[in-house]
Formats: C-alpha cells, sequence, structure tokens
C-alpha cells in the first residue's frame, strides 16, 4: 500500500479547489450581467487594496535610497547658502563675518559602521580617498560635531568619535566668548564637559556652546549643545557640564569637513617656529 | 451497494432541480438539499473526489435548473473541500479512520442535525452573497439565510436517510 502524503495532498487538494472556484466564477460572470459587475468591483477593490500595499512596501524598501539623495541634496543647497554669503560678504564687507566658505570643502557621507557603547568609540564613513577625503578632516551634522577622521582607505574612512575619551574640540561658550577644550563625558551618548574655563568670565546654565574655530580642523559656530551646571576645579577654572544637541545613539548621515587651507596654516606656523630657533 | 448510492444520489439531483424550478414559495427561501448529499457521501471519497462530484453535481442543477451558471458550483465546491475537516470536528476521526459512513443511526439525530446545519450554511452564505451580488441590504440577506437555512435543514434531516448506506441495509 502506498504510503500517504498528507501535505502533498492538501496542496493538491487546495490547487484544484482553486481552480474549480475560479471555474465556476468565470461561468458565473460570462452568464450575467449583475454578477459580472459585482465581481468585478470585488476583484478591483482586491486588486487597489494588493497595489496600495505593494506600493507603500516599495516605498518603505526605497527610503534609504530616498534618504541617500536628501542628504547629498541638503549638502548642494548648504553650498548655495554658502555661495550667497559669501557674496552678500563680498558686497558688504562691514557686514557679519563670513564664516562659510573659509576654506572648507564638504563630502556628504553615510555612517556604515560605528561603535558607542565603549571609552574609545569609533566610525566608518562610506566616503574614501577616491571621494576627497583626507586624514584630519572633521566629521559633523547639522547638530554638532561628530568626530575626526584618523585614517583613509579608498572607499571608506575611519574615523575618531567625539565620544573618544582621547577627543578635545576648541569649544566657545556664546555668551562670554570664553573658549575652552569640549570632550565627552564618558557617561551618555549626548553629555560633555567644557574645561578649562576662567573663572573671570561670567556664566550662566543655558549659554549655547559653539565651536570655537581655533582648530583647524573645523570652522567656527557649529552649533554644539547647551551648558549646564559648572563646578570650580582647583579653584582657578570651572568645568561646565555640556548637553549636546546631537545624540550620537541615533546617526546616520554626516558631512566630512576638509580645511583646503591647513597647509598654509601648519606652513606659517612652522616658519614662525624655526625664526624662534 | 454502490450503484444504489449512486442512484440515489442522481435521483436526488433531479430532486433538487424540481426544487429549483418548481418551488419557489418565497424570496426569502431557498431550497437545498445538495450541502447533505455531500455530506453522506461515502467516506472512501476523498477530498479531491468530493470536490469534483461536488462541482458536477452544482454544474447539472445549473445547467438543468432555472439559474446562474456557475452559482451552485461556486457554493458547493467549497462544501466538499471543508468537509473532511468538518467531518473530523463534529464526528471525530472515526468515520474516515474506519471507513464508516455518516448517519442518523449511528451517530445520532443531534450530531446529524448540526452537521447538516453547518454544511448548508456554508453553501447558502456563498450561494446568497453571489445572487445578490451586492444589490440587496444586508438584512434582506441575514433573513434570507435563516428561512432557507430552517426550510433547507427540514427537507434534508426527512432525505438524508436516503443516501445513509447503514440505515438502509
Amino acid at each position: 500500500m502506498p504510503k500517504e502524503r498528507p501535505l502533498v495532498s492538501k496542496i493538491f487538494s487546495l490547487a484544484v479547489f482553486i481552480l474549480l472556484e475560479i471555474a465556476s466564477l468565470l461561468m458565473l460572470s460570462n452568464n450575467s450581467e449583475l454578477q459580472k459587475l459585482w465581481l468585478a468591483r470585488i476583484s478591483h477593490g482586491f486588486m487597489a487594496k494588493t497595489w496600495g500595499t505593494t506600493q507603500a512596501i516599495g516605498n518603505y524598501f526605497s527610503l534609504k535610497g530616498q534618504n541617500d539623495e536628501l542628504a547629498l541634496e541638503n549638502e548642494r543647497l548648504r553650498a548655495v547658502v554658502r555661495g550667497y554669503e559669501q557674496a552678500s560678504h563680498d558686497a558688504d564687507p562691514s557686514s557679519r563675518p563670513f564664516d562659510g566658505d573659509n576654506g572648507f570643502h564638504y563630502i556628504p557621507a553615510t555612517i556604515v559602521k560605528s561603535a558607542t557603547n565603549t571609552q574609545h568609540n569609533y566610525l566608518i564613513l562610506d566616503k574614501g580617498s577616491d571621494d576627497g577625503v583626507v586624514e584630519n578632516s572633521g566629521v559633523i551634522s547639522p547638530k554638532g560635531v561628530i568626530g575626526i577622521v584618523d585614517a583613509v582607505s579608498k572607499h571608506y574612512s575611519f574615523a575618531i568619535s567625539f565620544l573618544n575619551k582621547e577627543v578635545n574640540i576648541s569649544a566657545r561658550l556664546d555668551t562670554s566668548g570664553a573658549v575652552g577644550p569640549l570632550a565627552w563625558d564618558g557617561k551618555s551618548t549626548s553629555g560633555a564637559v567644557l574645561k578649562e574655563i576662567p573663572l573671570q568670565f561670567k556664566y550662566s546654565p543655558g549659554d549655547t556652546v559653539y565651536t570655537s574655530g581655533y582648530s583647524a580642523i573645523f570652522p567656527p559656530d557649529i552649533p554644539l549643545g547647551i551648558a549646564g551646571e559648572a563646578k570650580v576645579i582647583n579653584g582657578a577654572t570651572n568645568e561646565i557640564s555640556v548637553s549636546l544637541f546631537q545624540d550620537h545613539s541615533a546617526l546616520k548621515y554626516v558631512t566630512i569637513i576638509e580645511n583646503t587651507r591647513i597647509a598654509e596654516i601648519e606652513e606659517i606656523e612652522n616658519r614662525k617656529k624655526e625664526d624662534k630657533k | 451497494m454502490k450503484n444504489t448510492f449512486v442512484f440515489t444520489y442522481v435521483l436526488m439531483t433531479v430532486a433538487q432541480m424540481i426544487l429549483s424550478n418548481y418551488c419557489h414559495f418565497s424570496p426569502y427561501v431557498m431550497l437545498t438539499i445538495l450541502p447533505a448529499m455531500i455530506l453522506c457521501l461515502p467516506t472512501k471519497v476523498n477530498t479531491l473526489e468530493a470536490m469534483l462530484i461536488a462541482f458536477a453535481t452544482g454544474l447539472a442543477v445549473d445547467w438543468l435548473a432555472e439559474g446562474t451558471l456557475g452559482i451552485n458550483a461556486l457554493s458547493l465546491v467549497p462544501v466538499a473541500f471543508f468537509r473532511r475537516y468538518l467531518i473530523d470536528a463534529i464526528f471525530g476521526v472515526e468515520p474516515f479512520e474506519q471507513k464508516e459512513n455518516l448517519s442518523i443511526k449511528k451517530y445520532g439525530f443531534a450530531r446529524m442535525s448540526f452537521a447538516i446545519i453547518l454544511f448548508t450554511a456554508i453553501f447558502l452564505v456563498i450561494y446568497i452573497a453571489a445572487d445578490c451580488a451586492g444589490t440587496r441590504p444586508l438584512w434582506f440577506m441575514g433573513a434570507m439565510l435563516g428561512f432557507s437555512l430552517l426550510a433547507s435543514y427540514m427537507v434534508s434531516i426527512l432525505l438524508v436517510n436516503l443516501l445513509s448506506y447503514d440505515d438502509r441495509r
């Protein structure tokens, strides 16, 4: 006696059932105008629902591509804004000092890998030397500083994250203009500490903290975060806690900035050092 | 025995044609004995065979009685498709495992009544939906289902003994 194959038998029965029902529906549709309209209405409703769902699924899976396009578009628009600011500054040099095209070149990038749960966090970006990325370029987002490029391959860059105990960036308090090194607090992905602020500078919680522009890596006036409580260190300086605008745990798109005049800056520094010798 | 069953089955199909052609008591009542006929098919008939029998029976009634071609076949094939699952659920696995045919004498009036009502309800839901084709209000379809189910059950329970082997022996 042949062994029974229930699953195959069930599938076959289901297929025959569907075929017989389709045959019945076709006969019904061909023999009555009323039933034909009714079936057409049902099938149109079903098709509309199916297409709608398919479209929604397709849209969901194309979101990454759309985000990439938007990041590129954002960068293009920022370049246009920088161009207008440059033109405005050239027309009226007495206006607010222009900080747009101050020798920085901008490259949009996507984070392909990142670590945020150690004391020495890093990022890997999808742009490399073929895209014009060089070592010691800054990495920023619209909400702050993200890190510094440490190594570059043809298609990828390795960046030391701001969430790294070894990274300090020069930052400035908005109201007083006091400048000091800003470093990660080592506790959360959105906390930092602004150090070495002399006591004579007036300070109030809620001040915005910006990049100072004193380093050759980051341009000035990138908003970084909001100043919080301060404590006096060794009776000489204030150490201010800062709540960063950018939460580093939710980050995907960044911009790499390269200072195109860094060689000139280094050259003048070296010359001065040689003169002193 | 086999020939007797086939003969009785054909006779009942003819009876269904007569019911469809001449017994129009009310727009709310649609008499059918086709689901009970599928229920009483011998248990050695598997699902695939039952579906083919149901399709042929439905088409024969559609073809020879007044009505839209395909509507009885459309409604009866699902009854045959779910026959095995419903019989297992109502009567247990015994009928199919031991190849025992269903009868009131063996399984009792209540269980057979419940099975007929369930089979007939599946048939009528599809039949009424396809027949009304979205042109009738829900209350009308509900009323038609209720009255038709009651009338069909009463006719089917009377005729079900004719198709039962054991009761005839």
